[in-house]
């Protein structure tokens, strides 16, 4: 049977992974190496294997499998029977040992004469950790085991879940969690390292952690997209626990990324940037846990399994106690041998780690504080969106601005008035544009200003610089001259999205426009400058769901048409559920976003109306970051490969 | 069955899911006076849905929540401020139902720390600037 | 200063794994809201009554002898079998048990009561849920138990069940203390 071979490789794929660990061990040399590409190569090959295997019993529905009855159903469209593969706790963590596996892979590549020792040393560590949850999935998260009864047909039907974006959005969190076990690797290695061993760990960490990050900030988008289009508020991110739990690790790996560069250039921040790779793994695994232990639930829902808890926290427990203790002790060995002035790329770097560290510790403070109000009193509190964005937001407001004129300082003390002359351009057009923009909106509000100033004085700054220096690519001793440092495309891209980003955030927090109201057929009403008729309502049958339908016209101020748009609600029988599908007009300035209530033909329906301002920047400013993610790995790896290799 | 409802509970919580059917505030529950029903929807979206994984009683569409919002219109057409509202409800549920917690002897560590740890990273970059000042020197 | 500094990460790592296993061994119950009124008075509120259709003051119910008061309705399905209990608790004669029929049909309540029998000594129609939220209740059934001196001295929610009757009836010996 398919799941029990699928079960089986589990189990050869737990020896070689002990057998990885045992070689690497050993005072290596080139004999082992040649068993430890057998053993990493073996454990790859079980663990994709396995997870086919998963694949196949969803496929063909089979149902003696516990996990397929209970997240599958005939039903169910091929695609979103392949996706429920992970949409589980048990094949999403069978889905975390496949990408372990992939990466394990990777760093088995980067085996070279000259530094066996440490790549040994990494997949050592490494092997730990693929051990630790191959254990935790065998013993506690057994995708493979089977059903007591023989079932016709499985429980997993629920519409909701079936979703191109909910689907995509585990796997690409967890390569970015993933990604960041082999930063903590490669950290735990070279914090190991001897004197003598001349390794530029930072080298080979880099690739790993842009490749983390990278994935992790569109899996976090397309969770976000997910929300804004389903959830039926126009709202994106809510401060949920399960959200916070996404977003400290992003906002580390960010620290952790810049800090690197750091080191690659000027041989300073080490310190922090182990630090920071170690944290920032032990977050993603931390942030797991809190949301499958069950310790963070709400009011009416159940515990999870506490053992399961218990045994990841065991693990968090080694694998932090070892390598924070280890830091303790070896960190001293990496302190900055070059110290540097502030006003200075570096100096920029240092002091946006520093905001950034400490919006994550807010953000764990405000997730974390009703559990320890529970431990010392017998109270419960709540820490919601308010509290998060009265302090987050201030706080990485001077983030942002560093941002802006961080990357057009040299490094080395830089002079205030050379970086005031490469400046001084963005900051005109930030302030005329605001100011063109306030004519038009006429919008007092501070914290909308603020935003649309921060993310103005990002793209400007990286487009004019990055106009310059394609025009002084003709001239390139001028450049030199100037000792402006070059901005790499992956870098400008990051950069300008996240400017995108901001904007988009700003637009739709700040100058969202909602309006409810009941409405009858015929009955028209404006929000903004658009006319909304409610043309018809009419009765749509879907494949596996009955709806009421409703037909809106959008007329703009010069009463043309803009748009039809038709949100639903859905009545599943199978499941007895119902649900509301807004729909969404889209343009680059804003979305027009409807949602349809209960009512009748006598009284009319209750119509839910959004206008939400330069959203489709956010989901454009993640994309290019994305974009820009994937050219900075590209250029690193050609780098890592011309030096270490 | 209850493993079933754990999978599918957790898929919920992973996925921030609110409940199925977002019907949240009805038009027939506004105040005639649209600044008292402002008031009236900002309060609302401060208070906690009991029973809901993680929203506010504005957005919510279980019964609980409607009764709450009822409950605050006639409280606010009643004359009550909006500090004599949230006593009101926290006198009966608890800090719990406030999505702003309070500013209290046991929350001062929750709303000082963010500033606290604000100092401390200024100290430490002056620290450093001092320090790599002194060396360049 | 560095050197004492790079102890602190695994420090504060301890301390909050160690708070985590705490919560994950205690007893709680996540998804259960401590009461506001334990170890306070009843609170005062006037109702009308669902058979005989008289006011119901609470000051004048209250302080007498222990009273469970219990929030039902005959749309939750956890009620009926609830029933059976309340009945038993009812017969012995210790207390009396108090019925707030919440958010409900008052016809269907009183066939609902007839069909399937009545542990109540008097039982209050709560059509718009003001009596639940003046009690802190967010979701039934749930059961006060109520001392003689009118004190509220726990709240239980959810059922009585097989599984909690005996611990529940220890609370309700203990209120008395």
């Amino acid at each position: 049977m398919i799941s029990s071979f699928g079960n089986f490789t589990l189990w050869i794929a737990l020896s070689l992974a002990i057998l990885q660990l045992l070689i690497s061990m050993k005072k290596s040399n080139l004999l082992t190496i040649k068993f430890n590409r057998f053993a990493v190569k073996g454990f790859l090959l079980c663990t994709l294997i396995s997870f086919f295997s998963l694949i196949y019993c969803y496929v063909v529905s089979d149902f003696s499998v516990l996990n397929v009855f209970q997240n599958s159903h005939t039903s169910k469209p091929l695609l979103y029977k392949f996706t429920a593969v992970w949409g589980n706790h048990e094949g999403s963590m069978l889905l975390w040992i496949l990408v372990l596996a992939i990466f394990n892979y990777y760093i088995l590549r980067l085996y070279t004469q000259n530094n066996f020792i440490f790549i040994s040393k990494t997949l050592e560590t490494q092997a730990i950790i693929n051990i630790g949850f191959l254990l935790f999935i065998i013993f506690t998260s057994n995708p493979f085991e089977r059903t007591l009864q023989i079932h016709d047909n499985g429980l997993g039907f629920n519409p909701i879940l079936q979703d191109p974006a909910l689907a995509i959005h585990p796997p690409l969190l967890y390569v970015g969690y993933v990604g960041f076990s082999a930063a903590f690797s490669f950290a735990v290695a070279a914090m190991n390292l001897k004197e003598e061993e001349n390794i530029y760990w930072y080298y080979y960490m880099k690739p790993f952690v842009i490749a983390a990050w990278t994935f992790l900030t569109i899996g976090i988008a397309f969770g976000s997209l997910w929300a804004y289009y389903e959830l039926g508020w126009g709202g994106w991110w809510f401060w949920d626990p399960v959200e916070n739990a996404s977003f400290m690790p992003w906002l580390l790996g960010t620290a952790l990324i810049h800090s690197l560069i750091v080191v690659e250039k000027k041989k300073s921040l080490k310190s922090w940037a182990l630090l920071l790779a170690i944290v920032t793994f032990l977050f993603s695994i931390v942030g797991t846990f809190l949301v499958r232990s069950g310790i963070l639930t709400s009011v009416h829902s159940f515990a999870l399994d506490p053992a399961r808890g218990i045994y990841i926290l065991t693990f968090i427990a080694l694998l932090g106690g070892y390598s924070l203790t280890l830091y303790g002790i070896k960190s001293k060995n990496f302190l900055n041998k070059n110290y540097f002035s502030f006003f200075s790329r570096e100096g920029s770097i240092l002091v946006n780690n520093t905001i950034i560290i400490i919006a994550c510790a807010t953000i764990f403070l405000g997730t974390l504080y009703p559990l320890l109000i529970e431990i010392f009193s017998n109270n419960k509190i709540s820490v919601g969106e308010p509290y998060f964005n009265s302090t987050v937001v201030p706080i990485m407001m001077p983030a942002i601005l560093i941002m802006g004129v961080g990357p057009l300082m040299s490094w080395n003390k830089t002079d205030i008035k050379k970086v005031f002359l490469r400046t001084y351009p963005s900051l005109l057009l930030t302030i005329i544009v605001t100011c063109v923009f306030f004519y038009i909106y006429r919008s007092y509000n501070m914290l909308g200003l603020l935003g649309i100033i921060l993310s103005l004085w990002i793209i400007f700054n990286i487009l004019i610089t990055s106009i310059n220096q394609f025009r002084s690519k003709y001239k390139k001793k001028q450049f030199i001259k100037e000792d402006i440092p070059k901005l790499s495309i992956g870098m400008a891209m990051s950069h300008l999205g996240f400017g995108l980003l901001i904007i988009g955030i700003t637009g739709s927090s700040i100058w969202q426009n909602e309006k409810i109201i009941k409405m009858k057929i015929n009955a028209n009403t404006t929000i903004q400058n658009y006319n909304i008729v409610f043309n018809e309502i009419s009765d749509i049958q879907g494949p596996n769901y009955l709806a009421i339908q409703g037909n809106f016209l959008v007329y703009d101020a010069k009463k043309n048409i803009v748009t039809k748009l038709k949100p639903e609600t859905r009545y599943y029988p199978v499941t007895n559920n119902t649900t509301t599908e807004a729909s969404i007009h889209t343009n680059l300035l804003r979305d027009l976003y409807i949602v349809l209530g209960k009512g009748n033909i006598n009284e009319g329906w209750i119509v839910r109306i959004y206008y939400n301002p330069l959203v489709i920047w956010i989901w454009i400013g993640a994309s290019i970051i994305f974009l820009g993610g994937l050219f900075s790995m590209k250029n690193h790896l050609t780098k890592v490969k011309r030096i270490i290799l | 069955m209850t493993k079933t409802l754990l999978s599918i509970i957790f898929i919920f919580i992973l996925t921030h899911i609110s409940p199925t059917i977002t019907k949240a505030v009805d038009p027939d529950e506004f105040l005639q006076d649209p600044k008292l029903e402002l008031r009236a929807r900002k309060i609302s979206k401060n208070i906690r849905c009991l029973v809901c994984q993680n929203q506010s009683i504005d957005e919510s569409s279980a019964a609980l929540a409607k009764d709450l919002r009822i409950l605050i219109r006639n409280k606010i057409k009643g004359g009550y401020t909006n500090d004599e509202i949230y006593i009101f409800l926290t006198d009966r549920y608890g800090d719990f139902i406030l999505l702003k917690p309070s500013f209290k002897f046991s929350t001062s560590a929750l709303w000082s720390l963010p500033f606290i740890f604000l100092i401390f990273g200024i100290f430490v970059i002056f620290q450093h600037n001092k320090k790599s000042n002194k060396i360049i020197k | 200063m560095k050197k004492k500094l790079s102890i602190f990460p695994s420090i504060l790592f301890f301390l909050i794994l160690l708070s985590f296993f705490y919560l994950l061994i205690s007893d709680r119950n996540p998804s259960k809201l401590p009461s506001t009124f334990i170890d306070k008075p009843v609170p005062i509120f006037k109702a009308k009554t669902l058979i005989d259709n008289k006011t119901f003051i609470s000051t004048e119910e209250f302080g007498q002898e222990t009273t469970l008061v219990n929030f039902f309705a005959t749309w939750c399905k956890p009620c009926v079998e609830e029933l059976v209990f309340l009945k038993k608790l009812a017969s012995k004669n210790e207390l009396k048990i108090i019925g707030v029929n919440y958010k409900d049909n008052s016809n269907k309540t009183v066939k609902w009561l007839k069909e399937l029998g009545n542990p109540y000594s008097k039982i209050l129609i709560d059509s718009n849920a003001l009596i639940g939220i003046d009690w802190g209740v967010y979701g039934i059934p749930e059961t006060f138990i109520v001392n003689s001196k009118g004190i509220i001295k726990y709240r239980l929610i959810g059922p009585i069940t097989e599984k909690n009757y005996d611990e529940f009836y220890v609370k309700i010996k203990e209120s008395e203390k």
